[in-house]
């Protein structure tokens, strides 16, 4: 199940939104930040939903907070009534999947969660493949750097050493091919 | 040359009647005549004079004889005796004449033999009777007698040199010297009376005084010559002794006093020579002295006196030399005028003093001198007009020039100030008109103002109310779907209840089936769920209820017309219009007085008030970093009462940046606000002021800057 968290100061909302989403998702609600944040920390969170009518800060302000802790759920902003500056602030500060006009539509709302979650999957297997390159690149790296210290003693090499160090090339390069 | 045109007329005529006069004068041949001084005697000092008996003085043996034809006994109060022996056989029937008319008293008597057979009355004090003397001097005939000697005896007194020309001649020869004389000086008193007539009248026409102190001065010179030569009755003055003696002095004081006059102002004295005007001054004082010595009887002295002022003439020609020098022309006239009649009185007195002969040409010296220097000061007084006429044409034409400029100055400005004004006029017309427009386009750009500041609160609660009411019908419509679904899975658990029979063998299993269901439903968590969605209804609903009577309240806003309404329930509507936008903004405290009076007022202008304030107060705090717990709106209704009056008052008062004095001042001005371009109109306080001052409200605003602000509001009961 999709792991969702939606913080709005509005209980009834929150309520609403439980009660509505509880059978597809994994939802975690909450009025506070502060607790957003810890949920965050604790549960393995792939969609955030904010409001971003808020008292002590807004759902701009606060997706701002969280991305360099939290960079990867995927974010969504919800509205009263549509106001270009939040949309903009959303935009481009705060780096938001989708923006959603209240009142919600639960299967338009659901979808987008669910695409939402494919997203942040799909980011997941990027970056994991992004590392196992990266992981590559420091192998051959550290080989490239034993190449050079054997090219330094390459002064007095017979034939026999010669062919061995060909035969590693020719495993570098199939290493960097992969 | 315009001028001396006019004066050659006047030449002309002068110097005929100069040339007629010589030409009488040459052709009398009277004066060449023998005056017999020495064959006079007289009494030397030593006798009393005054007492002595006519028989006394004819019988003294003192006599002394005179050794100059003409003598001169002098003058004084005493009396002088003076005797002329005749020759009985040829002088008999003769006239004895002294040329003197100036002699007061005289009286011959003839004595023949030591024996007075007549005695003749003579000099000024005693008319002429008839037969005894000729013309003006005093004549006496010898007496037809026989008589071994013949003496005249003559007793005379006079206040005046008693100087004695005398001769013996036939009465025919002294009628005719005396009938010639008569007609010179009528030829005389005939220039002198053209000139002063002819002077009087260029008086009377031109006006300048100069002519009258002319014409004065003419009548003095003319009345002494006449005066000193015996005409004296002419002036009608024989029946007043008195003044008879005194004649020749007042004529000696005037004439004088008017020839002062006369150069003073001739020559302008006062402006060419200041020093010798002074002294001329100084003369007039000698001559009032000189007259009032003649008043009071002292003859002699005042003789004296006006004798010696006379030489003041011989300040004349310097002083006349020195204005010449100046630059003034008619002085030359007066020049040549006063060196002939200071050469004629030169002259006069050398004769008198024996140094030249007396003879015709100098017994006459004076009157012509006189005739001449009156001619030729007419002269210098035409010359001294036509000066002045010169001046004054010059003076006037530079006057007219100047004017004739002024004028040609005063059109060129006029042109200039017309021009001026003209586009001056032009350009104001034209400002006018623009002014008239820009009014127009202001009026309008006022009311379109107006018109989006009303619609921007529109705008504002039409936002505020969206945002209000998209939360409630957010969770009602959520709620009510999910709650169709739980019911759905109670519905389950309740069908399957329903499908349960007892007597069914299968019961038991069917039972714990229904268990498993109601487990896996979670039935409890739903019922929990089930309460909490109906409680998030009821308060939806609630609150969108809530939300459209405060809408209804606050849709009043176009009406406005004035009904009674509570203030306080405006105030809540306005609250309820704001909740969303003030809900990041800053937190409302309301204290409403209860028991509040209703207020006949405009509810929706009163709303569009209360946003504004509200609005205003919680985006003041924006800027003071204070944490949004603290930004704090406090909100108050009560019942005030001051003097005398009952208000409904509403404070406003927030904890913001507050305002400076100055800022404070311009508030209410329209288009002025403090707020970043785009962001606010200017113009909402201008019209709060307006819908506050249709209510007769007062409003004062308290404001600290870094404090906050309050505003209060009175609206009067």
């Amino acid at each position: 199940m999709i792991n969702v968290l939606y913080l709005d100061d509005e209980l009834h909302n929150l309520t609403a939104f439980r009660a509505a989403f509880r059978r597809d998702f994994h939802v975690h609600v909450t009025t506070e930040p502060t607790e957003a944040v810890r949920i965050l920390r604790e549960q393995p969170i792939e969609v955030i939903i904010s409001d971003q009518k808020m008292p002590t800060l807004s759902g701009v302000e606060f997706f701002e907070l969280i991305m360099p802790d939290f960079p990867d759920p995927i974010r969504m902003l919800l509205t009263g009534h549509a106001d270009i500056d939040a949309v903009i602030d959303a935009i481009n500060k705060g780096q938001i999947y989708k923006y959603i006009a209240k009142p919600w539509n639960e299967s338009e709302l659901k979808e987008m969660v669910n695409e939402a979650s494919m997203l942040f999957h799909e980011h997941k297997a990027v970056s994991s493949r992004g590392e196992v390159l990266l992981h590559k690149m420091q192998e051959a790296r550290a080989m490239a750097m034993r190449i050079q210290r054997i090219t330094d003693q390459a002064s007095n090499l017979n034939a026999e050493e010669t062919s061995e160090i060909n035969r590693n090339a020719i495993e570098i390069n199939r290493l960097l091919t992969e | 040359m315009k001028e001396s045109a006019s004066v050659h007329p006047c030449v002309a005529r002068c110097c005929r009647t100069a040339s007629l006069l010589f030409f009488l004068i040459s052709t009398f041949s009277v004066h060449a005549q023998k005056f017999i001084g020495t064959r006079l005697e007289y009494l030397p000092e030593g006798y009393n004079l005054e007492l002595l008996e006519v028989e006394t003085v004819a019988t003294s043996d003192q006599w002394v004889a005179f050794d100059q034809l003409v003598p001169n006994l002098g003058m004084g109060e005493g009396v002088e005796w003076m005797r002329l022996t005749l020759d009985p056989m040829t002088e008999n029937g003769k006239l004895i004449e002294i040329q003197n008319a100036g002699i007061d008293d005289l009286t011959c008597f003839m004595v023949c033999d030591g024996k007075i057979i007549a005695s003749y009355p003579g000099g000024v004090m005693n008319a002429p009777s008839e037969g005894h003397q000729f013309g003006t001097y005093p004549s006496f005939p010898v007496p037809l007698v026989e008589c071994n000697k013949l003496h005249a005896l003559f007793r005379m007194h006079s206040n005046k040199p008693m100087i004695i020309p005398l001769r013996i001649s036939g009465p025919r020869k002294v009628l005719e010297d005396a009938h010639q004389r008569d007609v010179l000086f009528a030829l005389y008193a005939g220039v002198m009376l053209v000139m002063l007539l002819y002077n009087l009248f260029l008086f009377m026409s031109i006006g300048d005084r100069s002519y009258l102190e002319y014409v004065l001065f003419i009548f003095a010179i003319g009345g002494t010559q006449l005066v000193l030569n015996g005409y004296a009755p002419i002036f009608g003055v024989d029946g007043w002794p008195w003044l008879n003696l005194r004649l020749t002095h007042l004529f000696g004081v005037f004439s004088g006093i008017t020839t002062i006059v006369f150069v003073q102002n001739f020559l302008r004295l006062s402006r060419y020579v200041p020093w010798l005007n002074k002294l001329l001054n100084g003369y007039f004082i000698l001559y009032l002295l000189a007259l009032g010595l003649a008043l009071i009887g002292r003859l002699e002295w005042s003789y004296q006196l006006i004798n010696f002022c006379a030489a003041a003439i011989f300040f004349f020609i310097p002083g006349t030399i020195i204005t010449m020098r100046k630059g003034y022309s008619p002085a030359k006239y007066f020049l040549l005028a006063f060196t002939v009649f200071i050469l004629a009185v030169v002259v006069f007195v050398l004769k008198d003093t024996g140094v030249i002969p007396y003879n015709a040409w100098t017994f006459y010296a004076l009157p012509m001198g006189s005739a001449i220097e009156v001619v030729v000061l007419s002269l210098a007084l035409a010359s001294r007009i036509n000066q002045l006429k010169r001046e004054t044409v010059n003076a006037r034409e530079e006057q007219l020039r100047v004017s004739q400029l002024n004028e040609q100055m005063v059109r060129e400005q006029n042109t200039v100030l017309e021009e001026r004004v003209a586009k001056r006029t032009a350009a104001l017309e034209n400002a006018n008109s623009s002014m008239k427009g820009t009014l127009v386009d202001l009026q309008s750009a006022q009311q379109q103002l107006v018109q989006s500041e009303k619609l921007a609160s529109i705008g504002q609660l039409t936002a505020g109310i969206a945002h209000e009411l998209n939360n409630p019908i957010n969770f009602v419509a959520s709620s009510a779907q999910s709650l169709r679904r739980d019911f759905e899975d109670l519905n389950q658990v309740i069908d399957g209840f329903k499908a349960l029979d007892p007597s069914d063998p299968g019961f038991l299993a069917a039972v714990a089936e229904l268990k498993e269901t109601f487990g896996k439903l979670d039935i409890d968590f739903t019922q929990k769920e089930i309460e909490e969605l109906l409680h998030g209804i009821e308060d939806g609903t609630k609150r969108t209820s809530e939300i459209v009577k405060g809408l209804r309240i606050f849709s009043r806003m176009d009406g406005d017309n004035f009904t009674t309404a509570q203030i306080n329930e405006l105030l809540e509507s306005t609250l309820i219009v704001l909740r969303s936008n003030l809900k990041d903004q800053a937190v409302v405290e309301v204290n409403m007085g209860e028991g509040l009076p209703l207020l006949s007022c405009q509810p929706g202008r009163l709303n569009q008030v209360f946003m504004n304030i509200i609005t205003n107060a919680a985006q003041s705090m924006e800027a003071t970093g204070l944490a949004i717990e603290e930004r704090i709106v406090e909100i108050s209704s009560s019942l005030a009462e001051s003097i005398g009056q009952s208000w409904i008052e509403v404070r406003i008062k927030d904890r913001g940046i507050g305002m400076s004095e100055a800022v404070k001042s311009q508030i209410f001005d329209p288009f002025f606000t403090t707020k970043s371009v785009g962001e606010g109109t200017g113009l909402g306080l201008s019209i709060v002021m307006g819908i506050l001052s249709d209510h007769n409200a007062e409003v004062e605003v308290e404001t600290e800057e870094g404090i906050g602000t309050e505003f209060i509001i009175r609206f009067p009961l």
